[in-house]
């Protein structure tokens, strides 16, 4: 397995109390397969990703417990230069925004060369050289020429291609892409997502696509994570979590997209909001918003329980399709009430 | 000007409250300080007709740049157009001052994108919500201002009685009730809304689309409904409008440009909008437009989109398609005849059926 985090617990301190932003998460990505995380705002998605990364700000964060094992090593165990020849070179990161994550004082040509300069010790001629390769590799027109602009001479899709030229420069095993079309148009995200599963497919990479768009993730990936409230509520296969989702939030999710294959009616929407981190409701943190809480709901937190129909009861392991739902078997099945 | 043909775009659903003919926005490009020269324009709109029925939805569609929100800006008078007339109920607004236009402007009302910067962070929800009648006191008398907005609150979903907080302790959805319920202060007739939701996480979007619609239905409002998401407008909109680069490219019944289109934008558009199902993955063809859209400032001769079209050819470098029914379509009357701005317009669709088989 590339990667395997397991129990990941993520704090920060805030004026109103300890927020607990990644509360027990797990979740695995195999060489060449995307899994896509899934989440609102404030689900604990990006955060986690930061924590893998080693770019989590500590202060006000810190990490309280778990392991993040990367082709077997537990990075949480490394030194902070250990984890530094890593990152870049062995995983690497796409950003939301590529304007404000590309240094505007330096052209894009010195700032992919870098990577050669700094990982490889390349002389700064060669490094040029390989950036040309690079943005001619993510379909930049006239590469040669514009390798010596600077980011703003660049349109966001563009600038978008070169955030992903660095992150695959030293062709990493694993890449994190938060949010990666977010900020662009439609038919630009097109193009941008094509491209990078296109490179994915070509390098093998492992893919961690964190989004909150179900649409993208129907487009892309092998796998599905949910995150609510800082846990994982739903893993599974992505065709088998948009035929039936096994939590009730999936669900609700699913439900409350407008459709563009037909106008539909009244959209399901999920009532209340995501609760504050440094708050989050006992027993299952869904509870006050989910159609089907029950009293067990309000006291006990459930675990990730295996999902397969008709199946004992069991926890899910890493491959498994999980719920961390008690009441999986009736979301599943449709017959929980709305 | 009996005779005339009607404008493309005009055939509401229900009798036109809003007009909108040649509307054009030039922004002047100038150089020098002393003797300021002008050197070209950003063309953000260049010659926008559509006309909006009573109670209807028209959507307005297109990415970033293509001009929708300047035209949301020109509706409500917060931006002067270059040319062109903006009727309402007949009488252009556009030539209109003082008195007469205050009084036009009470009745079309927005909602904007951003409920984090659109709302004052000194100012109570209460306050935010009842200036519009400082500025239109005959509306509600003083002593009865803040039962209104009490009133208003509890319309758009919010506790009345949190007329004393202030934006900061709202989230972001209830941020835009608080807009929407500004928006409904005066009890207008229009409301431009441009991307009311967009900043808004999945489950709480939903709440936001159904409480315009709700609101639409209590108060008989028309909608002009900008947004760059298709799923959502297509759900709320009668009619949709296509933008690129400053003008509408096609417009009809929202059966007519999703499950219809004959323009190529729109096709492109439409077939790369991520469907949140697995199982079109292969059935869906994807149209990807190669490179960016050009500048307003340099807009192609001809059919402006003609440098990213499949289709383009030389008669679209030499003559500017209009915005009318296409002839392959005149007389047939079927779905595909809707205007649509495109020398070699043809029926595509690109939107898989909807699948029975996946649906819960």
């Amino acid at each position: 397995m590339l990667l395997e985090v397991r129990d990941l617990r993520v704090e920060f301190t805030t004026r109103e109390g300890v927020a607990k932003a990644v509360n027990g998460v797990s979740y695995e990505v195999a060489e060449g397969e995307t899994l896509a995380v899934l989440g609102e705002s404030g689900s604990g998605k990006s955060v986690t990703a930061q924590a893998i990364m080693g770019i989590l700000d500590v202060p006000p964060g810190r990490i309280t417990g778990g392991e993040i094992l990367f082709q077997g090593r537990d990075l949480l165990r490394l030194k902070e230069e250990e984890r530094r020849g890593i990152r870049g070179a062995e995983m690497a990161m796409i950003f939301q925004d590529a304007l404000s994550s590309l240094n505007p004082v330096l052209t894009v040509g010195d700032q992919l060369g870098e990577m050669f300069v700094v990982h490889r010790g390349m002389s700064k001629k060669d490094a040029r050289a390989r950036a040309v390769e690079l943005m001619d590799r993510v379909r930049i027109p006239a590469a040669a020429q514009r390798v010596r602009d600077y980011p703003h001479q660049f349109s966001g899709g563009m600038r978008q291609r070169i955030m992903i030229a660095m992150a695959l420069a030293l062709r990493p095993a694993l890449i994190i892409a938060d949010e990666p079309t977010t900020a662009l148009d439609v038919t630009v995200q097109a193009q941008v997502m094509d491209l990078l599963a296109e490179l994915q497919r070509e390098y093998r990479m492992g893919l961690i696509l964190i989004t909150h768009d179900l649409g993208v993730v129907a487009d892309v990936a092998d796998r599905i994570a949910v995150m609510y409230a800082g846990r994982i509520v739903e893993t599974a296969p992505v065709h088998d979590l948009y035929k039936a989702p096994a939590h009730p939030y999936t669900r609700g999710l699913l439900d409350s997209i407008p459709r563009l294959d037909h106008k539909g009616r009244e959209l399901y929407a999920i009532k209340g909001l995501p609760p504050s981190l440094t708050a989050v409701p006992p027993g299952c943190p869904f509870h006050p918003r989910c159609p089907m809480a029950q009293d067990v709901c309000r006291t006990d937190v459930p675990p990730l329980y295996a999902v397969e129909p008709g199946g004992a009861a069991g926890l899910a392991t890493g491959e498994g399709r999980g719920s961390a739902c008690h009441f999986w078997r009736d979301c599943l099945e449709g017959t929980g009430s709305r | 000007m009996a005779t005339m043909a009607p404008v493309p775009g005009t055939e509401t659903t229900t009798e036109p409250i809003l007009e909108v003919e040649g509307l054009v926005k030039h922004y002047p490009l100038t150089r020098g300080i002393l003797f300021r020269k002008q050197t070209g324009a950003v063309k953000a709109v260049d010659g926008v007709d559509f006309a909006l029925g009573r109670g209807e939805t028209l959507g307005i569609v297109g990415e970033s740049g293509c001009g929708k929100s300047t035209v949301a800006r020109m509706l409500v008078n917060l931006e002067r157009p270059t040319a062109g007339a903006i009727r309402y109920k007949g009488e252009d607004v556009t030539r209109l001052s003082g008195r007469a236009l205050k009084a036009v402007r009470r009745n079309i009302q927005m909602v904007f994108q951003d409920p984090y910067t659109s709302l004052n962070p000194r100012m109570t929800v209460g306050d935010i919500v009842g200036e519009p009648y400082d500025i239109h006191p005959e509306v509600a008398p003083k002593g009865d201002r803040r039962r209104r907005v009490q009133g208003l609150l509890e319309v758009v979903g919010l506790n009345p009685e949190h007329i004393n907080r202030y934006p900061h302790q709202f989230s972001g959805g209830q941020r835009q009730r608080i807009g929407i319920a500004r928006g409904l202060a005066l009890r207008p007739e229009i409301i431009v809304a441009d991307e009311p939701v967009s900043a808004l996480d999945v489950s709480v979007q939903a709440q936001v689309v159904n409480l315009l619609e709700r609101l639409q239905d209590e108060f008989g409002l028309a909608y002009v409904f900008i947004a760059h998401d298709l799923s959502v407008v297509r759900h709320i909109s009668d009619r949709v409008g296509v933008m690129y680069l400053g003008r509408i490219m096609e417009i009809g019944t929202d059966g007519q440009i999703y499950d219809h289109p004959t323009h190529p934008y729109t096709q492109a558009l439409l077939s790369a909008v991520p469907v949140p199902d697995p199982q079109a993955r292969d059935r869906r063809e994807r149209i990807i437009l190669t490179g960016d859209v050009p500048s307003p400032t340099n807009i192609p001769s001809g059919c402006r989109f003609r440098t990213r079209c499949w289709k383009a050819r030389q008669r679209c470098a030499d003559e500017v398609p209009l915005l009318a029914v296409p002839e392959a379509f005149r007389g047939e009357g079927g779905p595909a005849a809707h205007p649509s701005a495109c020398h070699f317009a043809e029926e595509k669709r690109v939107v898989p059926p909807d699948d029975p088989a996946v649906q819960p």
